[in-house]
């Protein structure tokens, strides 16, 4: 474990008391300290912990207890997917996060599917990273027009086959159609008379319900598509 | 052959070659087998029993018969072949012919060098009904007739009934002749030679040691000319198996070539992957680490310094060339080449495309797409025909919605894009200046087609409906474009109106 840089946030007036707690897994030496920094360099954010591998993490991060962990998908040995599940069986209670260096939809699907709470491209501008970090922490579920096909698709091919237990509410499927015909959230709070809110935590409840019914899955689905590569 | 894996077929446009030439090849095959095996009882010939069931008395069947008549030696196990050629006028049709004849001890009757029937027992008689086979003209009797032990002879009479009433006949007697041993294809022989000797009497009718009376009559059944089908001819059957033979060859051939193919494919698959996996790994992270490098160092520099607002156009640049990678990475990933992974990539790029715009972006794609194989040419021209098309709409039709819709039915793909805008009158287009032609050569090239519609007032709608497996306009021309059925097709041109760079990811 790579330990923060002792670098003490400037007390700002906007920083909360207790800064939020971020844990960090990513095995690139220098990336990994661009990282810390850049989140040091936010005044309400602190790195508490920084793993090189999935391992380490597994054994590290619970000791920590950060409120959200960043996740580098590929990992050597033991992938960011695998490790995402495994952390959030340890604690279901923090965030986590999936860095991804190239924007691939089917790689943040199947991250979603594990588990994480929301993914972000390595080379996202600081200022929208702190944006993002606070938006999952307050509950919001990343969604695309995309994101809402698969998990439309996802839900019904179970529902085809066995899984009978975990399905979508009427209201779900009618916010993940809308959300899959490029409808922004607050169209459709309109469309439907709901409250913005309101639409959020229906996001949030599909997105448990996806985690609970395919989080192994992912993880088989990834390590399929990991093989034939050289 | 090809050996440079990268002029093989890079997107998978071949793979439905293979498809359609594998079946082919499987086709032949069968179908070759089924000819060859049938063909035996093509040679078969057709017989037919017309017999009439009245039995002739025993009394009558001396009739017409010549004498017992055998070569001038006889011994045992002796093979005796009698010849004897007689013509019946031309002018005259044949009302009935009957045929008698016996041998002491076995025999086989040919006429006109086919072979019609036999017998082996001497004490009775074999009538043959010869109606249907005696026409006009000449015609060859042929006996192969074989003695087991001690006497010897054959007798025969051959009684042909004109229509006018004359009676025609042909007996047994010194006006045959015996073909020699070494003598080949006696039977067929229309004239007799010079060396061929005549018989001798053995005997007469009725004349003991042999019988009086034949102590049975056999009717033989009745046979009718044969008809020679064309099928049936030796030269049809030779050329059909020519064919057959060629095109057994040719179905091995194209089942090697497959195989080529398919070998060839999988390097391609791996070398795609190895380029993707090395992008990601190398490239992708790389510039990464430029970037994050970047927003390290802007946080050490005053808000406002010069190097601060350098770096932080490096950075953006660095961002725009992963942005220009992920598209390369998606067309180079041979697990991203899926009919769902194009729609999503197509999605994206319409979102994308459209938030900097005024348009609303909505889209109308069924949930359950495809993971079928959508090769590279098709996806290369759908995205193109499609990027032209949004170009258009926000440059000329001024409207606030765009729907884009794909759908996918059977092994048709249908991508529409509609706008809400002012439309225009289609007639009154000046060709080639909305990209239409482009789009219709694309779509063309795909074997699909490309249909505008719109009206001032109305909005615009463009159709693009491609056939998913890449049947071709010239779909058959890979019978003989042999060896190079996996040219990569001509480098497209750049659309003219083009996205932004960053969007341009093909």
């Amino acid at each position: 474990m790579i330990a923060s840089k002792p670098k003490t946030p400037k007390p700002s007036p906007a920083a909360p008391a207790t800064p939020i707690k971020v844990a960090l897994v990513e095995d690139k030496p220098k990336v990994r300290e661009s990282w810390i920094r850049l989140i040091n360099s936010f005044p309400d954010f602190s790195c508490v912990c920084a793993c090189v591998s999935g391992e380490e993490a597994l054994r590290a991060i619970p000791a920590a207890a950060p409120d959200v962990i960043l996740m580098d998908i590929f990992l050597p040995r033991m992938s960011g997917i695998e490790c995402t599940v495994r952390l959030k069986e340890a604690l279901p209670q923090t965030q986590i996060v999936i860095l991804t260096a190239m924007d691939d939809q089917e790689l943040v699907f199947m991250a979603l599917e594990a588990g994480a709470d929301g993914y972000l491209l390595k080379r996202t501008k600081p200022s929208d990273l702190r944006a993002a970090l606070l938006d999952v922490l307050r509950g919001g579920a990343p969604m695309t027009s995309q994101i809402a096909r698969r998990v439309i698709e996802s839900f019904r091919r179970k529902a085809k086959t066995r899984d009978q237990t975990v399905h979508l509410s009427v209201r779900e499927e009618q916010i993940l159609v809308l959300l899959s015909q490029g409808y922004a959230n607050k169209l459709i709070a309109d469309k439907l008379e709901l409250s913005i809110d309101t639409v959020c935590s229906h996001l949030k409840h599909v997105f448990d319900k996806l985690h609970v019914s395919s989080r192994t899955e992912a993880v088989v689905r990834y390590m399929a598509s990991k093989t034939p590569q050289p | 052959m090809r050996t440079a894996i990268f002029h093989v077929d890079p997107g998978g446009r071949g793979f439905w070659h293979s498809r359609l030439r594998s079946r082919a090849a499987i086709w032949l095959g069968l179908g070759a087998a089924v000819l060859l095996l049938g063909f035996p009882n093509r040679l078969a010939a057709q017989t037919l029993e017309v017999g009439s069931d009245e039995p002739e008395p025993i009394s009558n069947s001396t009739n017409g018969l010549g004498s017992w008549i055998w070569a001038a030696q006889t011994f045992d196990r002796q093979t005796c072949r009698f010849w004897r050629a007689f013509d019946l006028p031309a002018t005259n049709a044949v009302k009935q012919a009957r045929l008698r004849m016996t041998v002491d001890n076995e025999y086989v009757l040919f006429l006109d060098g086919r072979e019609i029937g036999n017998g082996s027992e001497w004490r009775e008689i074999y009538v043959f009904d010869l109606t249907p086979l005696l026409f006009p003209g000449h015609h060859v009797l042929a006996i192969k007739a074989v003695n087991s032990t001690s006497a010897a002879g054959m007798i025969l009479g051959l009684q042909v009934e004109l229509a006018d009433g004359q009676m025609i006949e042909v007996k047994s007697d010194l006006n045959w002749r015996i073909a020699p041993e070494e003598a080949k294809r006696w039977e067929k022989r229309a004239t007799a030679p010079e060396n061929w000797v005549a018989p001798i009497v053995v005997g007469a009718v009725g004349v003991l040691p042999r019988w009086t009376l034949p102590q049975n009559v056999n009717r033989m059944p009745t046979l009718m000319p044969l008809e020679i089908r064309f099928w049936q001819t030796g030269w049809f059957q030779i050329t059909l198996l020519v064919l057959l033979s060629l095109l057994s060859l040719f179905s091995i051939r194209l089942l090697a070539q497959l195989a080529f193919h398919r070998r060839e494919r999988l390097l391609l698959e791996r070398e795609r992957s190895r380029i993707a996996a090395d992008i990601h790994d190398d490239l992708g992270s790389r510039v990464t680490q430029l970037v994050l490098h970047g927003e390290v160092a802007q946080n050490d520099l005053a808000a406002n310094s010069l190097t601060r607002e350098q770096l932080e156009r490096i950075c953006e640049e660095a961002r725009q060339v992963l942005s220009s990678m992920d598209g390369v990475l998606w067309a180079v990933n041979p697990e991203r080449d899926t009919l769902r992974d194009f729609t999503a990539f197509v999605c994206c790029y319409a979102e994308e495309f459209l938030k900097s715009t005024p348009i609303q972006c909505r889209l109308e794609v069924e949930p359950e797409m495809s993971t079928a194989a959508l090769d590279l040419p098709l996806r290369r021209n759908l995205l193109m025909a499609i990027k032209e098309t949004l170009n258009n709409a926000v440059k000329h039709s001024a409207a606030t919605e765009v729907l884009l819709k794909i759908h996918w039915q059977g092994q048709k793909l249908t991508v529409v894009v509609q706008d809400n805008g002012r439309g225009f009158n289609p007639e009154n287009a000046t060709p080639g200046r909305n990209g239409l032609t482009n789009m219709e050569r694309r779509m063309k090239e795909l074997g699909g087609s490309c249909r505008l519609s719109s009206q001032p007032g109305q909005g615009c709608r463009v159709e693009f409906a491609v056939p998913l497996n890449a049947t071709r306009r010239f779909s058959l021309s890979w019978l003989w474009r042999t060896g190079h059925f996996t040219d990569p097709p001509p480098p497209p041109k750049p659309a003219p109106e083009s996205a932004p760079p960053s969007h341009d990811r093909l």
